[in-house]
């Protein structure tokens, strides 16, 4: 997808009244046995917290939603409705606006340990503000699941991400650059 | 006298700069984790939420048929 498609709006991530966009939809309860996809044996479980805000970041991951959930078919996906998704940024308030909100937790690292370690990873879409932003972020995002959901030490694999991101990020500083995958 | 102010200057200079350098970095870095980084116990609130949601059966999996 180009970027100048995902400015396009598709029709569930148009805005509605009030300048609010529709949110997607959560599903009838199903089990995931009955959706034939996700196995038991699932690495991971994604949630998508998105309270509605009309943003960028909304739309591309609106029109982009059906190929994330094609590329991460073994694993299932929890959509928050709209109210569910407002109730929840209401107990965390430090989060709102930072939505859509892709939360991903490690099934391995939970059974290990639950939630007091490391137990899976986050990307805060809606600090992206440009289409083309909110695109490539949720592209790398996309990628890292799918190279990593196999791996022995995922949070290892993380920081040396950051790491990485960080050594690129002063190369182009002493360059003269910007940064132009994720962030600027 | 002129050549220890051109020093003083140079030094002044390159310590300016690689202050900036390291300010851009962790500026850059501060950025990144806060739009992509580990869940960790600072998240665990949050994380157990997400988990009783599924627990109760008050979110279900997102069904391919029934799509927005």
């Amino acid at each position: 997808m180009t970027a100048r498609a995902a400015r396009r709006s598709a029709k569930p991530g148009e805005p509605h009244e009030g300048g609010v966009t529709q949110p997607l939809a959560q599903t009838e309860p199903t089990s995931i046995e009955q959706n034939g996809e996700p196995s038991a044996a699932s690495r991971f479980r994604i949630f998508i917290v998105d309270s509605g805000w009309n943003s960028a970041a909304r739309r591309v991951l609106h029109e982009n939603f059906g190929l994330i959930r094609d590329l991460q078919k073994d694993d299932p996906i929890y959509v928050l409705s709209r109210e569910k998704s407002v109730e929840f940024m209401r107990r965390h308030g430090s989060r709102i606006g930072r939505d859509p909100i892709i939360a991903v937790h490690d099934m391995h690292a939970l059974g290990k340990g639950g939630t007091v370690g490391f137990h899976g990873f986050r990307l805060s879409l809606g600090l992206l503000r440009t289409p083309e932003q909110a695109l490539m972020g949720l592209q790398a995002f996309a990628r890292f699941l799918v190279e990593h959901r196999h791996s022995a030490d995922l949070e290892a694999d993380i920081r040396a991400r950051l790491r990485r991101e960080g050594f690129t990020g002063a190369i182009e500083i002493a360059m003269h650059h910007e940064a132009r995958e994720i962030g600027d | 006298m002129l050549d220890r102010f051109g020093e003083a200057i140079s030094v002044v200079l390159g310590a300016l700069a690689l202050a900036y350098l390291v300010y851009e970095i962790d500026r850059r870095k501060r950025k990144l984790r806060d739009l992509f980084y580990v869940l960790d116990s600072e998240e665990a609130d949050i994380s157990a939420d997400l988990s009783s949601m599924v627990e109760s059966g008050e979110l279900q999996p997102y069904s391919r048929e029934v799509r927005a």
